[in-house]
């Protein structure tokens, strides 16, 4: 039967006195701490957890007390060293697999993880029912109060641009929002607004027609529901939860769509232009007066220009949609158009739009 | 190294050493320190961030058990399960609440309920301003609760629900008066809470007085007016002097006269920083020169440029790494606190028994979130 009595020093959890003395080991399941003043203290061996003092040495704590110590100063037999309890090192997982496995298998988990989230809005996003993406939209958004401008002409002439540019879709809405930028978003819920500004600075209607074109583009080619997903994803796998994700919709609202997805709404609002018999000059030209004056700078535009491919580019893209001699009905009348122009003006209770 | 080793066993008094060694000592080196680091940053960025807690068990691990005071090193008990757990807890008690918050608030603002919109944007601030509050208590008394000295722990009977109160009222009359009661708060609030905080059967004591810290306040206060001032001056002397030598066209500055203003921007906030250290650098003295526990009388002899040197070699150390070498700031900073620290008087150790304090199952979840140091 082995025995063993190695030196040691000791505090019992109780008070700060440190105690010297001898830990005896007859073999069995116990250790005796024999202290020169004459104290004695059984520890069952399954009681004792390793815990790291320093590099040098370990020590030993008791389950049922975290505030008792026991360090050896002698050598510790290797028979008595075996049934002592080993320490963690890097965390009970990472050191069952070792620590070269471990990060691999951590990586290849988090690569995976980090593909889901960043191709998920591209598979994801176009499965998303669009009647979900009404309510998230809506649960978002609301109604806008009283931040679009609204007659009952505007209302009319805006339906009915809409209805002959895509009678088909699903859940968009297209509004005027009272706000003197030349922009127009898609938001989630398939609202779509374009700003006064950009109704201001354009010539004809056939201008908005293409552009309200390229928004239920994104609409349609579900790029808003892709941002929305990749949002939130990156969102939380970044641990950000905490930081920006409260600016959520204005973020939507500021989101930029990949040159790709302009280019597909691009192509959506010139196909449905050419469906509807509208003629794509007054889009080309509306670019074209986009790219002289985004040649000056500090111009108000320029953040939209920024995340869409050049207005060169698009000009060419709708100029070579014209088609010669063709007898293109306007995409509104006259009338109509003025309604438009005049909804923000024309208004009684229309709303300062302050979020943007 | 092994200091333990000296005969304290067998005194029942312990006093501590003339003043050529301090109580407290720390004999880490980087060397020791950087495969603990090392393997920290590799795990935190393979598990995209999460094993962080883990790694700051470690890390406070070694850096406790490289801490000597007076004769028996520190053990750093804390596990960073019980960090992650409190990092859970965090997230589903406030951050997503919060989140939900923020964002029924901004769809209600949307649909013109402006005012419970704002309610539900204004209590979430609310919330978090008591939680920081509460949350730089619970760290403390958490840090306590698990270091270990000679097999006795600290911590604290109080929860700081109430400390969260104080928190909210002493900083908003700190800075209502034009911000002249900052110096007022801050004391105040650090001799509330370690006034809570015991180590074994002792009491934390702390009678700090804000009055001392009250010129380099002012100094730190005025020195914006003053730099303004100066930097006006300059560049209108500048403007003039470049006009005089025909060169200078208002409508058309030169790019040396911008480069001379981004340059004195810079140097503002530098100085400014620099000022604000020296203000710190006393308040520290002040604060850590009276607190008392048991026969121990504490002092923190870190001067100003001490200071700066600290935060200038952070600096260096993140941009000459790319941002990597934040892996060591723990170290530095724990190094830095633990040299600077002293302490005076007789400690029995006989009376100091156990702690009779009662400990959370989880970490410091809140102050993780704040991103927030203990002390």
């Amino acid at each position: 039967m082995e025995h063993a009595s190695v030196p040691a020093f000791w505090y019992d959890g109780q008070t700060a006195r440190r105690h010297e003395g001898t830990v005896e080991w007859s073999g069995g399941n116990d250790l005796r701490l024999r202290g020169h003043d004459g104290s004695l203290i059984n520890v069952p061996l399954a009681d004792l957890v390793f815990v790291e003092r320093g590099v040098m040495d370990g020590s030993y704590s008791r389950k049922a007390d975290d505030g008792f110590r026991l360090a050896f100063t002698g050598t510790v037999p290797d028979a008595l060293a075996a049934r002592l309890p080993g320490g963690q090192k890097f965390g009970k997982w990472i050191d069952g697999l070792g620590l070269p496995k471990a990060a691999v298998l951590f990586a290849g988990i988090s690569a995976a993880l980090l593909a889901i989230v960043l191709t998920a809005p591209t598979w994801l996003g176009p499965r998303v029912p669009p009647s979900w993406e009404r309510k998230i939209g809506d649960a978002m958004l609301g109604d806008m109060g009283n931040r679009l401008c609204h007659t009952p002409e505007s209302d009319a002439a805006l339906k009915k641009l809409v209805e002959r540019l895509d009678p088909d879709r699903p859940i968009t809405r297209v509004g005027i929002a009272n706000i003197d930028m030349v922009n127009a978003v898609a938001l989630p819920g398939g609202q779509v607004l374009v700003f006064d500004g950009l109704i201001q600075e354009s010539e004809n209607p056939d201008e908005l027609a293409g552009v309200i074109g390229h928004e239920i583009g994104h609409v349609r080619e579900r790029h808003v529901m892709q941002a929305l997903l990749r949002q939130f994803g990156l969102s939380v796998l970044l641990g950000g939860i905490n930081s920006d994700i409260g600016s959520g919709i204005f973020g939507v609202a500021a989101m930029s769509y990949s040159r790709d997805a302009e280019r597909e709404a691009d192509t959506f609002s010139a196909s449905q232009l050419e469906r509807s018999n509208i003629s794509p000059k007054g889009t080309a030209d509306f670019f074209e007066y986009l790219k002289e004056e985004s040649g000056g700078e500090g111009q108000e535009w320029a953040g939209w220009i920024a995340s869409h491919p050049m207005p060169k580019e698009r000009e060419e893209m709708f100029r070579k949609a014209v088609v010669k001699g063709h007898a293109y009905t306007p995409a509104l009348n006259k009338q109509e158009y003025t309604a438009i122009r005049d909804a923000c003006t024309n208004d009684p209770d229309v709303e300062e739009f302050d979020i943007f | 190294m092994d200091d333990y080793s000296a005969n304290a066993g067998s005194v029942d008094r312990w006093s501590p050493p003339a003043e050529e060694q301090s109580a407290f000592g720390f004999h880490g080196t980087w060397r020791e320190f950087a495969p603990i680091a090392f393997t920290n940053l590799l795990l935190i960025v393979v598990t995209l961030g999460i094993y962080r807690f883990w790694a700051k068990a470690r890390e406070r691990q070694y850096l406790w058990s490289r801490t000597r005071f007076i004769d028996e090193r520190l053990e750093w008990t804390g596990t960073g399960k019980e960090l992650f757990v409190g990092g859970l807890l965090v997230l589903a008690l406030f951050l997503i609440p919060y989140f939900i918050a923020t964002q029924v608030g901004q769809a209600m603002i949307l649909r013109g309920e402006k005012v419970i919109g704002a309610i539900l944007f204004v209590v979430p601030l609310v919330a978090i301003f008591y939680l920081m509050g509460v949350a730089r208590f619970r760290a403390i008394r958490y840090r306590l609760g698990r270091t270990n000295w000679r097999g006795i722990r600290g911590g604290s009977d109080v929860r700081g629900f109430k400390y969260g109160w104080s928190y909210m009222w002493k900083t908003i009359a700190g800075y209502a008066a034009f911000g002249l009661g900052v110096p007022w708060s801050m004391v105040s609030l650090w001799n509330e809470r370690w006034r809570a905080m015991s180590f074994g059967p002792m009491e934390f004591r702390c009678s700090a007085d804000f009055s001392p810290l009250m010129k380099r306040y002012m100094l730190f206060y005025l020195s914006p007016f003053i730099a303004i001032v100066g930097i006006v001056a300059i560049i209108a002397a500048m403007a003039f002097g470049l006009q005089r030598d025909g060169g200078f066209d208002p409508e058309n500055p030169s790019i040396g006269f911008f480069a001379a203003f981004i340059v004195a921007s810079l140097l503002f906030y530098f100085v400014l920083g620099f000022v604000w250290l020296a203000y710190y650098a006393k308040f520290f003295r002040v604060v850590v020169g009276h607190m008392e526990l048991g026969g121990l009388e504490f002092e923190f002899d870190a001067k100003t440029w001490d200071w700066i040197k600290l935060g200038l070699g952070d600096v260096a150390l993140l941009v000459l790494t790319l941002g990597l070498g934040f892996v060591f700031l723990g170290y530095r900073h724990w190094k830095f606190f633990v040299t600077h620290m002293q302490a005076y008087g007789e400690i029995n150790v006989d009376d100091l028994t156990q702690s009779t304090t009662r400990r959370d199952k989880h970490g410091e979840g809140l102050l993780d979130a704040f991103d927030m140091g203990a002390i």
